[in-house]
């Protein structure tokens, strides 16, 4: 028996040896040269010099990365609940199973497939405060559009407006979460005379819950890991008001060519959406509900 | 656990077999007994590769045994994939790069001073137009050969001039003249909304704010390269940065950009014919001479107490890491010489002084522009740190962006501030 077990742990480490060695090789070998990085002075050319936690202490003092972690955090703060609660009402809207449903479920998901780049250049476009469509329609209504991108008061908050093309992908979950919540429920509360607000809020959100929760972490980390809005759109500008942190190690790294500098701040990205996510974690049990969970907590 | 260990193992191996694949991928193919390759990086793209291609089929038609195999990486990541070819030994044996990267790359090492060779073939810097070869020294040593450049210069629409009976801009005028000029062809409809601006503004494009800075008789740091406290944040300074600013709010001759980035392509006024002026680099000029809204003319920037221009400029230099310096010498000379300016001339403007006159561009009434211009070149900033792009840009680009956005914004404050922040900036660096 001992050696069929060798046989088969054998077997299993062959199975998933391409995956092994992807991580080793993309994953966990450059995480740990990142993090030794971290504690250098690198500018890719010449030899790394060993600096210690100095790269990690001139971050305290470094106002732009200061400014960036406001704008990420200020970012995530409006995107996530937004995406929650949009995302949620799409999928109510296209729940029914109506004729040609099919149709308004596929428009609203493609979005969420187009490449980055590409749909931030037709937001480029809308948002152009000359002659772009939004400021054109609002001026049909005798409204002088804002110069959005351009004003460091809209800039970001334009982006969290063009984000909004991301709900398809939280409205595919929600539906999917929806339509595996028994029928039965819904008809038992119906006879117990429980309106469509009562069973919204007693049955579909709790046995939701847990996508809500999956969505939610999914969220935040990538919300913290914007960058190609950023990027494309604005560069950090107006005034650095959509400096997100990803696009300063960008510039940190591939722009000033401070390797060492770029990777501490890259870790402390990483800390922060670690700490979120456990914290979300943790936070489960008070509100996520899982059917078929005994319910003697 | 021995089997985790030795599959472990296994998978070291193997990881490192992969990686020396992976770092043999980009070396040069077997070449053949006698034909050499050298490899030449740009970041050009698109259209502007065929003058690399037409230059490298001419030099390969005379040296038989020559390949040059061009490597084009054109977008913002270019210099990063320099610089890890670079740390990999794996740099083109050419490398293209653009004027606020030199010191950089020099810095690190990354190119092979030339001046050697330039002996060896009794090299004449005269042949090159003034100015030049400036970009491509450091500490008066030759590291790169110029391939094409651009100073600024103020486009103007005739039909535009015309219809107003406005005089053409001539050499010589000042910003005085300039708002003259652009008020009188600003046109405004009968519910005040404009129709017509004066004068197409590249919004906080820092570099090219260099020449108003010099123009008014400052500079943005100071001589030694170390101090922006009382360089950046003075009246001369000051004074440009206003008159900028004025002209987009106070006076409202320039639109109102539609991207704070010059090369965002987001106003285009000038283009559509809604602008009679716009100060810019030579970059769109083709498009602008066969564009039916405009018929062109092309005049030197406007001066106040200092009649200046600065350059764009991109060359090319051999790696360090190149191991047949020799042959990329010989392709250097030629492309950044007289072979290779005749075909640079019908792209961009040419660096060879004798390709420029007899080529008949340099009495061009707008070509003859542009290359005149180069007898009024101030160095830009960057040439005195090579920490500007990281230090006092982004603060300069701050304070533009502030007083354009900002009506009311306090100029000297504002300055006072970046001068401030750019310093604590450079001091950290430079410790």
């Amino acid at each position: 028996m001992r050696s069929g077990h060798r046989k088969e742990a054998l077997q299993f480490y062959l199975a998933i040896a391409p995956w092994l060695v992807g991580f080793i090789l993309f994953t966990a070998g450059p995480m740990l040269i990142s993090l030794w990085t971290s504690f250098t002075d690198w500018d890719l050319l010449t030899d790394p010099q060993w600096v210690g936690l100095e790269n990690y202490r001139s971050l305290a003092t470094d106002p732009t990365f200061i400014q960036s972690i406001k704008v990420t955090l200020a970012y995530t703060a409006a995107y996530v609940p937004l995406d929650l609660v949009g995302g949620l009402l799409l999928a109510l809207l296209v729940r029914p199973r109506l004729r040609g449903i099919g149709i308004y479920r596929t428009i609203f998901y493609l979005p969420t497939v187009f490449s980055g780049v590409a749909f931030v250049v037709v937001w480029l476009w809308m948002l152009n405060p000359n002659g772009g469509l939004i400021n054109l329609v609002l001026r049909w209504f005798g409204i002088e559009g804002p110069r959005w991108l351009l004003d460091p008061k809209y800039a970001l908050w334009s982006l969290v407006m063009m984000s909004f093309w991301g709900w398809g992908r939280s409205m595919a979950l929600y539906l999917g979460g929806m339509q595996s919540i028994p029928g039965e429920l819904y008809e038992a509360a119906a006879m117990d005379g429980a309106g469509s607000f009562r069973q919204f809020f007693k049955i579909t959100l709790p046995l939701l819950s847990p996508i809500i929760f999956f969505n939610l972490v999914l969220s935040i980390i990538s919300t913290f890991q914007s960058f190609t809005s950023a990027f494309v759109a604005t560069n950090g500008g107006p005034l650095d008001s959509t400096l997100f942190l990803v696009l300063y190690i960008y510039r940190q790294a591939f722009e000033y060519f401070h390797m060492g500098y770029a990777a501490a701040l890259a870790w402390v990205l990483f800390a922060i959406i670690l700490v979120l996510t456990l914290v979300l974690l943790r936070s489960q049990k008070f509100w996520v509900f899982y059917l078929g969970e005994r319910n003697d907590r | 656990m021995k089997i985790i260990y030795r599959l472990s193992l296994v998978a070291i191996m193997l990881s490192l077999l992969l990686s020396a694949c992976v770092a043999n991928a980009p070396s040069t193919p077997p070449a053949a007994d006698t034909t050499i390759v050298i490899r030449a990086g740009t970041g050009d793209g698109g259209d502007g590769l065929t003058p690399h291609q037409q230059i490298i089929q001419n030099f390969e038609d005379q040296n038989p045994n020559v390949i040059v195999q061009l490597e084009p990486v054109s977008g913002r990541d270019y210099y990063a994939r320099l610089l890890t070819q670079l740390a990999a030994k794996a740099a083109p044996d050419i490398m293209q790069i653009g004027d606020d990267a030199v010191p950089s790359f020099v810095s690190k090492n990354a190119f092979v001073p030339l001046d050697t060779y330039l002996k060896g073939i009794n090299f004449d810097p005269s042949i090159y137009l003034p100015g030049l070869l400036d970009p491509g020294k450091i500490n008066g040593v030759q590291y790169l050969l110029p391939k094409d450049y651009s100073p600024l210069a103020v486009y103007y629409n005739k039909t535009l001039f015309d219809a107003a009976s406005v005089p053409y801009p001539v050499e010589g005028w000042t910003w005085e003249d300039l708002l003259a000029t652009a008020q009188k062809l600003t046109v405004k409809d009968a519910s005040g909304n404009v129709t017509q601006w004066g004068i197409q503004l590249p919004a906080a494009w820092t570099t090219g704010f260099e020449y108003w800075v010099a123009a008014a008789g400052g500079s943005l740091i100071s001589a030694d390269g170390k101090t922006f406290t009382g360089v950046m944040d003075s009246p001369e300074v000051a004074r440009a940065v206003q008159f900028y600013a004025d002209l987009y709010n106070k006076y409202q001759v320039a639109p109102p950009p539609a991207d704070m980035n010059a090369f965002g392509g987001g106003n285009s006024e000038f283009a559509n014919g809604k602008a009679a002026m716009m100060i810019f680099g030579r970059w769109p000029q083709g498009g602008f001479k066969t564009n039916p809204n405009i018929s062109l003319g092309v005049v030197a920037p406007p001066q106040d107490k200092v009649r200046a221009n600065i350059l764009f400029w991109g060359g090319f230099g051999i790696a360090t890491s190149s191991s047949q310096p020799e042959i990329a010498f010989k392709y250097l000379s030629f492309v950044s010489g007289e072979p290779g300016a005749q075909v640079w001339k019908d792209w961009a403007l040419p660096a060879v002084k004798s390709v420029a006159d007899s080529s008949g561009l340099s009495a061009d009434p707008i070509e003859g522009v542009w290359i005149g211009e180069l007898n009024h070149l101030v160095p830009r900033a960057y040439t005195f740190t090579p920490y500007w792009n990281e230090t006092a840009d982004p603060a300069l680009r701050k304070v533009l962006e502030s007083v354009i956005i900002d009506p009311n914004a306090d100029v000297t404050a504002l300055l006072a501030q970046a001068a401030t922040e750019a310093q604590a900036a450079l001091d950290k660096l430079g410790k």
